[in-house]
């Protein structure tokens, strides 16, 4: 039998330049994130199913690998982690005073392939606010966010931003029977305006709530939307909604980031789940939102803390791609000095290489002797910059491309490297 | 004209081609006719880039953002649900998902369904999910062409698939017992089109809006 050396289905290995783009995003997102005071939190992959049961929907919770762990307790790998940090801010830091700034990084596991690309697992980082309510929070957490976009190297990005109470004021306010409402709900959760129309054509009260949830997906723009929408509702959720919109909104300005701000009226998104500000990030020409949050004020009360929350997460996945697609893709960083040896060269070798490490260069020795030529041919395959030949303890032979090798003693060729001299 | 205030558009070889084509001169946008679009499967005028796809591949365009906007069968996306917004009913390539038996068949109102019905289609998806909505359990065959042939041969008790005016049910000899579903051609539009490039695509999806209905 042959082993599955691709791994399995759904799940995928990053080779050192897809890691390493993964990875310098993930520490950018966290280095943003802790310059805004948020402090970094790691929770386990695991968690008790009952846990998630109380935050995640049905849709959400079938999607989960589940497994029972010795002691017979139902368990899940997280498939998102805002429900853990929700459980921390409510257990373990029960004592920390409010309001709470956290961050996270880690990878999130779905037994769903998803539509792109077949993946099971994914990496998200995310930031939350939990303990402040009002507009000053929410723009706090949407300028984080788009502060995280742009130090992941990501340029020209835009955000939207929505408000969950529109569309529940709304609701509210369309006269429709109750199964009615909830086909209604369904066809906007499927994207499906076609349905909805029909729908809505079929009851013979119009309002003006029913034209405009019509118009849903064109409810987008600058400012003015704000008065174009206020000029049609006739509900207080709905209207208090647009005001906090217009709050939010100058307080992103002052933040300095008005020019990518959207606002956008007929956001779609899990609405039994955000109470308030919604958004999302978009990079340029990436068919889907890159970043996503909003203020999910009912959950932490699930955990016996009732607190206000607003935060998001970053997919981590799509960021590195962006990155790899753009105009100027990150390169793996090079092996500055590829150290070989040959007969009583080993010690010199090794000493050399751990002082240019000292100096924080990458620096590789060889694991056998060789001879000048085969040398040559090592430091070709291991792609450095340099190439240290030593043969005896006094002097070593130096070769970089497109100079003669010479042959200098190795503290001279250390500092000459540190120096960044050739 | 860049790429950025172009908008792209999906269309589907097939039964939809000549419905969307017209739709597309219509609107003013484009006037393409078959064979050249046929030769070229992508061309582009002025603000849009057309895209000549199989209708099944059309969401896989516009899901991924490869197409601002896509028209194809509802029929399709029925089995392929995704993440783009179905915004506009074109009503124009009317047809029915129907289940059809052989005429010799005694299967005809959900009473005569035996306990597990075995069903061809090249719809497993909604086929699935419509006998269970009415507690039947089903065997779904999948094929990919060709499925009158499966009832005759003893393959499946009746089959699932799509029909416009019946006749190919007709000349093998197979009766429509139940419909699934009506479809039509819709309109499609990727998720962060409409938000990263929001004038260019909506002008081009209201002049399509608007064309489709002065035809229909």
């Amino acid at each position: 039998v042959t082993p599955q050396l691709g791994g399995v289905p759904g799940f995928r290995d990053l080779l050192p330049l897809e890691a390493e783009i993964l990875r310098e995003a993930q520490e950018s997102l966290l280095a943003e994130m802790r310059r805004w005071g948020y402090r970094h939190v790691i929770t386990p992959l695991v968690e008790n199913m009952d846990v998630l049961d109380l935050g995640l929907g049905i849709e959400q919770r079938r999607r989960l690998f589940k497994f029972t762990d010795g002691r017979g307790d139902v368990v899940a790998l997280v498939g998102e982690r805002t429900v853990p940090v929700a459980r921390l801010v409510a257990g373990k830091l029960r004592a920390a005073a409010l309001p709470l700034r956290l961050c996270y990084a880690g990878p999130v596991l779905s037994t769903d392939e998803g539509r792109f690309q077949q993946r099971r697992e994914t990496y998200q980082v995310g930031a939350e606010l939990v303990g402040a309510s009002g507009p000053v929070a929410d723009a706090e957490v949407i300028a984080l966010a788009a502060r995280c976009m742009e130090a992941t190297g990501i340029r020209r990005y835009q955000i939207d931003v929505g408000h969950a109470e529109f569309f529940h004021g709304i609701m509210d306010a369309v006269k429709l029977p109750d199964e009615v409402k909830s086909a209604v709900r369904a066809a906007l959760a499927a994207r499906d305006f076609v349905a909805l129309e029909s729908l809505l054509e079929g009851t013979p009260l119009k309002s003006a709530e029913h034209e405009l949830l019509l118009r849903f997906p064109a409810l987008r723009g600058g400012p003015e939307i704000l008065a174009a929408a206020g000029g049609l509702v006739r509900n207080r959720r709905s209207e208090a909604a647009l005001s906090e919109l217009a709050q939010v909104r100058d307080l992103l300005v002052a933040h300095g980031i008005g020019d990518v701000v959207n606002l956008d009226l007929g956001a779609i998104r899990d609405f039994d789940y955000y109470t308030g500000v919604i958004f999302e990030g978009y990079g340029p020409d990436f068919g889907r939102p890159v970043a996503q949050g909003g203020r999910y004020d009912s959950l932490l009360s699930r955990f016996g803390r009732p607190a206000p929350a607003t935060g998001f997460m970053v997919q981590l996945d799509l960021v590195s791609e962006m990155l790899t697609r753009s105009a100027r893709p990150p390169a793996l960083p090079r092996i500055d000095a590829a150290v070989a040896w040959t007969g009583s060269g080993l010690d010199t070798a090794l000493r050399l290489g751990s002082t240019l490490r000292l100096f924080g260069m990458r620096a590789v020795v060889d694991t056998e002797s060789r001879g000048v030529a085969e040398a040559k041919a090592w430091w070709h395959a291991v792609g450095a910059a340099n190439l240290i030949h030593c043969r005896s303890k006094a002097v070593v032979s130096w070769s970089t491309q497109g100079q003669r090798t010479r042959s200098l003693p190795p503290e001279q060729v250390a500092a000459r490297l540190a120096g960044g001299l050739s | 004209m860049t790429r950025d205030d172009q908008v792209s558009i999906a269309i589907p070889t097939g039964a939809l081609l000549n419905g969307a084509l017209s739709l597309l001169a219509a609107s003013g946008l484009a006037r393409l006719t078959a064979e050249e679009l046929g030769r070229q499967l992508l061309l582009e005028r002025g603000e849009v880039r057309v895209i000549l796809v199989r209708p099944s591949d059309v969401p896989a365009y516009v899901d991924h953002g490869a197409a601002d906007l896509g028209i194809v069968g509802k029929d399709i996306l029925w089995e392929t649900p995704g993440s783009h917004y179905e915004l506009v009913d074109l009503r124009f390539g009317d047809c029915r998902l129907v289940l059809a038996v052989p005429d010799s068949s005694t299967v005809d109102g959900p009473d005569t369904w035996p306990p597990l019905m075995r069903v061809a289609t090249k719809y497993p998806r909604t086929s699935s999910a419509w006998f269970e909505a009415r507690g039947q359990a089903v065997e779904v065959v999948r094929l990919h062409g060709s499925v009158e042939l499966a009832p005759q041969v003893g393959l499946v008790d009746g089959i699932v698939d799509l029909t416009a005016t019946g006749r190919t049910l007709r000349e093998n000899k197979l009766r429509i017992t139940a419909v699934l579903g009506s479809s039509t051609a819709r309109l499609i539009a990727n998720q962060a089109s409409l938000k990263t490039r929001s004038s260019a695509v909506q002008s081009v999806l209201s002049r399509l809006r608007e064309a489709s209905g002065r035809a229909g």
